[in-house]
C-alpha cells in the first residue's frame, strides 16, 4: 500500500500540472459554449419575423432545385416573410415527416411525392379549392396525377409535376450491331442484350436491379401488368397468388431468369439501390437500363459523352401490354400551420407558368406534365429523348390498377412487397411460387390494415 | 444472539443524538453523505427521467397500441408482440442479429487481441501507432459506411479491382454487398473495421495494470510467450474481455447505420437486422406501434447481458 | 537441456516475436488505413477518372474542384460550426454532469445509490431507434426543435451513461485515504473532492470527454430528424444530404468525409495516451 500512495501522491503532483492543462481545455470549452449561445441568440431573434418551414425534394437535377430556391426566396423577399427551406431527397424523407407529425411539429408546407397525400391525409390540410382553381387555368389535371391528390373528392395536395423516364439505350451500340430498338421485355430486349454484351469487357446488356430500391419497385410492378398479372384485382382486392397467380409467376420467372438464366445483368446487380444503374450506365458498363429523367440530366449537364450515344425510348412491354406507373409530385399543406394562406400564395406562386417553364426547362425532361395545357409546350419537342419521357408519364397507369388507386396499394409500394419477393428467389433460394405466395400474405394483412379504399 | 454491552452502548449513544438532532436520523436514513450524494446526482436524475425514461414509458405504450402516422393511438394490449412472434420476417431479422452480432464480436474480440499484444510488445512509436489504430472508431460511422459503400463498389469500387486487376485472385468482380452469400459477411466486416479498435485499446489498457513483475517470474520459470500469454496475460485481464465483449455485443446489435446505409437489409432480406426491420416497419410500413414493439422485443435478452455486465463491472471493482 | 542453447533460443524466439508483431502491426494498419488513404485519393479525383478505373491509386489529374465547390458552394463551413458548436458544449454538460455523479456513486453513501448505479447502465441499453420518436416530442415540448440547444440537450442522454460509468471505476481506484487525511486536515468532503480526486482523475475525465466528443460529433439519427434548417445542420446530416436523388457525387461526398473526420483523428493522434490511462483504471479495470 505505501509504495500505491507514494505512486499517487506523486501522481497528484503531475495531476496539478494536468489541471493547468485541463483548465485550458476547459477554456476552449467554455469559448465553445459561447460561441453557440451566441449564434442560438441570434437565431431567437430572427425567430420573431413570421417564418414559413417549406420541405422540398432534393431532385438530383440540382438546376431545378437551385432555381426553385432562388424562386422562393423571391417570394419570400416580396412578401416580406422568412422561409426556411430543408430539403431532403430519398431515404431520409419518410422518417422525417413520420418524426415531425408524430412530434406535432410539421411544416407549414412540403412537396410530396405521390404517397404523401394517401398516407399523411391525417396531417394534412384540405386544399380542394386552391387544387381545382390551380388545374381550371391549365386545361385540368390528367387523371394519372389527378387520382394521387384528390381522394374520394376531396384534395389533400396541389399536383406539380411527375418524373419523367424512360428505358435508356445506348443506341451506338446498337447500330453497330445491327440490332433494332426492343418493345418487349421477351424476346426483344434478351436478344438485344445478348448480342451487344460483352461480359470480358464487362459491359452487360441490361442493368435493373430487383432490390429494394425505387427502381426494383417501379420495375417489378411494371413487370407483373406487362405480362397481364397485377397485385390487385379489379375490385382492388388482393390478387397476387389467386386471380393473377399464373402471370405473375411467369413475370417473377422471367425477371429472375434476366439474371441467372439469360446471364445479361451484371454481377452485384441485386444489391444496387437507385445509384447504382446510373453510375453503372455512365461508367460505360451498361447497353440499357431503366430510370428516370435525371439519369438524362446528369449526362447532359456535365457533358457527358454518352450523352449523345443514348436514346431514351419507351419502357419495354411483355405479352399483355406495355404498362407503367407515374405518380405525380404535389404541394402539401399541414393542418398544424398557422400561415395557410401563406402557403396557398407560394404555391400560386410557384405554379405560375412563367416560372414552372423556366423550372422545366432547368430540369432538362424530369419536370413531366401533371396538367394538360403543360404538355402542349414546345419544349418537348426540343430533344426527342424529352418527348420520350413525356410520353412514358401520360401513357401510364396508378399503383392499384386494375383496381382502384388505394392507401393499400401505397403501402405495398412503399413496404417494397414485390422486391422483397425477387429478392427471395434470387437470393434467398426460394421457388417462384413459395415467394409469391409469401408476398401475398403481406399484401393480405396491409389490405386488412388500410382498406381497399384511398 | 445475545447483545453485549459495548453493542448497547453505541446503540443507545446513537440514539442519544438522533433525539438531539433530527438530522442525525435523516442521515441515518439517507445515509452519511446524502446531501452532496443527492446533490451530484441529481443533474442524472433529471436526464435520466427526462430523456430516457419518460420517452422510454411513452413507447412502451405505443408498443401496445396500433399507431399509425398523424392519428391518434388505439391500445391493442399484446397483439403487436403476438403477431411479429409469429412473423417469418421478423424471425429471420432476429437470427440475422444474432448471426451479425456475434460474427461481429468474435472478430472484434481475435483483432483486438492482436492489436492490443502487438502494441504492448517491443516496437518503435508505439503511441503513434496506438492512435493510428484508434482512427477507425473515432471516424464518423455516417463517413465509414458510406467509404465502405464505395469501396465494394461492383463495378466501381477498388476492392474488385485489387482483386481482379491487381491480384488476380478472382476472375470476375463480385457483388459483395449484393449477394447472398457475401452480403452479411461484407457488413460485418465494416461493423469489424470500425470496432475493433476499442477492443485493442481496452485490452491494451488492461495488459498494462498487468503488474512486470508477473512477467519477470514467469520468464524467469522459462515459460514461453505462449505460456506467459495463457498464464499471465489472460486472467489479468480476464474480466477486461468480458465487459468489452457484453459492452459491444449491445453496441453491435443496436448498430443501424453501417446496415442501413450498406444495404438497408438485402438482399433478399439476408442482411435484415432488427434496427433496420424496426425502422422499416417505423417509416417504411409506417406501422409504429409495431416497429416499436419489434424493437422492445429483444430487450430481454439485452437486459440479460446488461445484468451479466453489470455484475462484472463490480465483481472487478471489489477485487 | 543446456542452458546457453535456452538463451539462444530464447533470443530467436525473441526475434521472431519482434518479427510477428510488425507484421500484425503491417497488417492492422494496411486494414485501417487503406479505407481512408482511398478516401483521401477519391476526394482529388475528377469524375471522369472515377469512371473510367485509370490510375486508380492516384488521382491524375490532382484535382481540388470538389474541396472548392464544397467549401464555396455549400453550407459546409456553416456545418462544421455547428458540429463544434454540439459537441464541445455537449461534451462538456455530459462530462460535468458524469463527473460529479460518478464521484457521487463511486464514493458518498447515500439511499439508493445501488439503485441509481444500475439504473444508470440499464438506460445504455436502450436503443436510439425506438427513442427518438418520444424524444423529439419532448424536445419539442422544451420549444428547443430545430435549435442547436436541442442537440446539446438531447446528446448526454446517450454519452452521460458511459462517462459515468467509466469516471465511477476511476474514483474507485484512487485509494479512499488520499480523501480522509485531507478531510482529517480539515478539508470539506467537497474539498476534498475538488483538490484532491478531481486531479487526480484527470486522465480518466480526458478519456471520458474524448469519448463523448466522439459521440456527439458522430451522432446521426437525432440531428437528422430534430433540426429542418440547412444552416443548421450537424456534419454527418450535411454530408448524407450530399447524396442527392439517385447519384451520388462521390467526388464532393469525400472531400466532405477527409475533413469531417481530420478533426476527430487530429484529438485522438494527440490525446491517445489518456485515453489508455483512462481506460486502464476506468470502468473496464480488470
Amino acid at each position: 500500500m505505501d509504495s500505491r500512495l507514494k505512486d499517487l501522491a506523486e501522481k497528484l503532483d503531475a495531476g496539478l500540472i494536468a489541471r493547468r492543462e485541463f483548465l485550458r481545455k476547459a477554456a476552449v470549452v467554455t469559448g465553445g459554449t459561447a460561441v453557440g449561445l451566441k449564434a442560438l441568440e441570434g437565431m431567437a431573434r430572427a425567430q420573431s419575423q413570421t417564418k414559413l418551414r417549406v420541405w422540398l425534394f432534393k431532385s438530383f437535377v440540382t438546376a431545378g432545385n437551385d432555381l426553385l430556391a432562388k424562386q422562393i426566396e423571391t417570394w419570400a423577399a416580396e412578401r416580406k416573410v422568412q422561409v426556411e427551406m430543408d430539403w431532403a431527397t430519398f431515404g431520409d424523407r419518410e422518417q422525417k415527416f413520420v418524426a415531425a407529425i408524430e412530434a406535432g411539429n410539421p411544416p407549414d408546407m412540403a412537396e410530396m411525392n405521390y404517397q404523401g397525400p394517401s398516407r399523411y391525409k391525417p396531417a394534412l390540410r384540405d386544399v380542394t379549392k386552391l387544387a381545382k382553381d390551380v388545374a381550371a387555368v391549365r386545361g385540368g389535371l390528367f387523371p394519372y396525377a389527378e387520382r394521387v391528390v384528390n381522394l374520394n373528392g376531396q384534395f389533400f395536395g396541389v399536383a406539380r409535376l411527375a418524373f419523367g423516364g424512360g428505358f435508356f439505350v445506348r443506341k451506338d451500340l446498337l447500330d453497330a450491331k445491327g440490332v433494332k430498338l426492343p418493345k418487349v421485355y421477351d424476346p426483344d430486349v434478351v436478344e438485344m442484350a445478348k448480342k451487344t454484351q460483352d461480359p470480358s469487357k464487362d459491359l452487360w446488356g441490361f442493368g435493373q436491379t430487383l432490390n429494394r430500391s425505387d427502381d426494383g419497385n417501379g420495375y417489378m410492378q411494371n413487370i407483373l401488368w406487362n405480362y397481364g398479372g397485377g397485385v390487385w384485382d379489379k375490385d382492388g382486392k388482393p390478387a397476387l397468388n389467386t386471380t393473377f397467380q399464373k402471370q405473375n409467376l411467369e413475370a417473377i420467372k422471367f425477371s429472375v431468369d434476366t439474371i441467372q438464366k439469360h446471364k445479361i445483368q451484371p454481377p452485384g446487380v441485386m444489391g444496387w439501390t437507385d445509384v447504382h444503374n446510373n453510375e453503372a450506365y455512365m461508367a460505360g458498363k451498361l447497353v440499357s437500363t431503366n430510370n428516370g429523367a435525371s439519369l438524362y440530366y446528369a449526362m447532359v449537364a456535365k457533358k457527358h459523352p454518352l450523352a449523345e450515344k443514348t436514346q431514351v425510348i419507351l419502357t419495354p412491354g411483355g405479352p399483355a401490354g406495355s404498362y407503367l406507373a407515374a405518380g405525380a409530385y404535389n404541394w402539401g399543406i399541414f393542418n398544424k400551420s398557422k400561415h395557410a394562406e401563406l402557403c396557398e400564395d407560394l404555391i400560386r406562386w410557384v405554379e405560375d407558368e412563367k416560372r414552372f417553364d423556366e423550372y422545366t426547362k432547368a430540369s432538362i425532361g424530369q419536370a413531366g406534365s401533371v396538367y394538360k395545357s403543360r404538355a402542349d409546350k414546345p419544349y418537348w419537342k426540343t430533344d426527342p429523348n424529352f418527348d420520350g419521357m413525356l410520353q412514358n408519364i401520360l401513357r401510364s397507369v396508378w399503383v392499384g390498377y386494375p383496381g382502384p388507386f388505394s392507401a393499400a396499394a401505397v403501402e405495398v409500394q412503399a413496404q417494397y412487397i414485390l422486391c422483397d419477393m425477387a429478392g427471395r428467389v434470387v437470393v434467398g433460394g426460394l421457388s417462384a411460387e413459395a415467394a409469391l405466395k409469401e408476398a401475398h400474405a403481406r399484401v393480405e394483412e396491409i389490405y386488412k390494415i388500410r382498406g381497399g379504399k384511398v | 444472539m445475545p447483545t453485549t454491552a459495548a453493542q448497547l452502548g453505541t446503540k443507545s449513544a446513537a440514539l442519544e443524538r438522533k433525539v438531539r438532532t433530527g438530522r442525525v436520523g435523516l442521515k441515518r436514513w439517507l445515509g452519511p453523505d446524502y446531501r452532496l450524494g443527492f446533490l451530484f446526482v441529481l443533474p442524472i436524475v433529471v436526464l435520466v427521467l427526462a430523456l430516457v425514461a419518460y420517452p422510454f414509458g411513452y413507447a412502451v405504450y405505443l408498443s401496445m397500441t396500433r399507431k399509425y402516422v398523424g392519428l391518434p393511438p388505439v391500445f391493442v394490449g399484446f397483439e403487436n408482440y403476438v403477431k411479429l412472434t409469429f412473423d417469418g420476417f421478423f424471425q429471420r431479422a432476429v437470427v440475422n442479429s444474432f448471426v451479425f452480432t456475434f460474427g461481429s464480436v468474435g472478430v472484434k474480440l481475435l483483432l483486438g487481441m492482436g492489436m492490443a499484444l502487438v502494441l504492448t510488445s517491443q516496437i518503435r512509436f508505439r503511441s503513434f501507432w496506438t492512435g493510428v489504430l484508434l482512427i477507425p472508431w473515432v471516424a464518423p460511422t455516417v463517413v465509414s459506411a458510406l467509404n465502405f459503400l464505395w469501396i465494394y463498389d461492383g463495378s466501381l469500387g477498388v476492392l474488385n479491382y485489387l482483386l481482379v486487376k491487381v491480384f488476380r485472385i478472382l476472375p470476375q468482380g463480385v457483388g459483395w454487398l449484393s449477394e447472398a452469400g457475401t452480403a452479411m459477411a461484407s457488413v460485418i466486416a465494416v461493423n469489424v473495421w470500425r470496432g475493433f479498435p476499442f477492443f485493442g485499446i481496452s485490452f491494451l489498457a488492461g495488459m498494462k495494470a498487468i503488474p512486470g513483475e508477473l512477467y519477470e517470474a514467469a520468464a524467469v520459470d522459462g515459460a514461453t510467450a505462449v505460456q506467459r500469454f495463457r498464464h499471465v496475460t489472460m486472467p489479468g485481464i480476464r474480466n477486461i474481455v468480458i465487459i468489452v465483449m457484453l459492452l459491444s455485443t449491445i453496441w453491435t446489435f443496436n448498430d443501424f447505420a453501417i446496415v442501413y446505409i450498406l444495404t438497408k437489409g438485402g438482399p433478399g432480406g439476408t442482411t435484415m437486422v432488427l434496427p433496420v426491420f424496426t425502422y422499416e416497419m417505423a417509416f417504411g410500413a409506417q406501422r409504429l406501434g409495431e416497429a416499436i414493439a419489434a424493437a422492445l422485443y429483444m430487450l430481454p435478452p439485452l437486459a440479460f447481458v446488461i445484468i451479466v455486465l453489470a455484475r462484472h463491472m463490480r465483481r472487478g471493482r471489489a477485487k | 537441456m543446456v542452458r546457453g542453447g535456452g538463451r539462444r533460443s530464447q533470443a530467436t524466439a525473441g526475434r521472431l516475436q519482434s518479427a510477428v508483431s510488425y507484421a500484425v502491426l503491417l497488417t492492422l494498419l494496411l486494414i485501417v488505413i487503406f479505407p481512408f488513404y482511398w478516401m483521401t485519393i477519391t476526394s482529388f479525383k475528377s469524375e471522369d477518372q472515377m469512371r473510367s478505373l485509370v490510375s486508380m491509386f492516384w488521382p491524375s489529374p490532382v484535382v481540388d474542384e470538389n474541396y472548392r465547390q464544397l467549401l464555396g458552394k455549400t453550407d459546409f463551413v456553416a456545418w462544421f460550426k455547428n458540429s463544434i458548436i454540439v459537441a464541445f458544449t455537449s461534451t462538456f454538460l455530459a462530462t460535468a454532469i458524469g463527473t460529479i455523479g460518478a464521484y457521487a456513486l463511486a464514493r458518498l453513501r447515500f439511499l439508493g445509490r445501488a439503485f441509481m448505479a444500475s439504473a444508470v447502465l440499464i438506460t445504455y441499453l436502450v436503443p436510439p431507434s425506438i427513442l427518438f420518436i418520444p424524444l423529439y416530442a419532448q424536445i419539442r415540448n422544451l420549444s428547443l426543435a430545430d435549435t442547436l440547444t436541442g442537440l446539446i440537450v438531447a446528446y448526454p442522454s446517450f454519452t452521460v451513461p458511459f462517462v459515468t460509468w467509466l469516471l465511477m471505476g476511476y474514483f474507485e481506484s484512487i485509494p479512499e485515504e488520499l480523501e480522509e487525511s485531507a478531510m482529517i486536515d480539515g478539508a470539506t468532503r467537497f474539498g476534498a473532492f475538488y483538490r484532491i480526486v478531481l486531479p487526480l482523475a484527470a486522465p480518466g475525465l480526458l478519456a471520458a470527454a474524448l469519448y463523448a466528443f466522439t459521440q456527439a460529433w458522430n451522432e446521426f439519427l437525432y440531428a437528422l430528424v430534430f433540426i429542418t434548417d440547412v444552416k443548421l445542420r450537424t456534419l454527418p446530416v450535411g454530408l448524407s444530404s450530399f447524396i442527392t436523388g439517385d447519384v451520388y457525387g462521390w467526388g464532393y461526398l469525400m472531400a466532405g468525409a477527409v475533413l469531417t473526420t481530420l478533426p476527430v483523428i487530429a484529438a485522438y493522434m494527440y490525446l491517445q495516451k489518456y485515453m489508455v490511462e483512462g481506460l486502464t483504471a476506468g470502468s473496464v479495470k480488470g
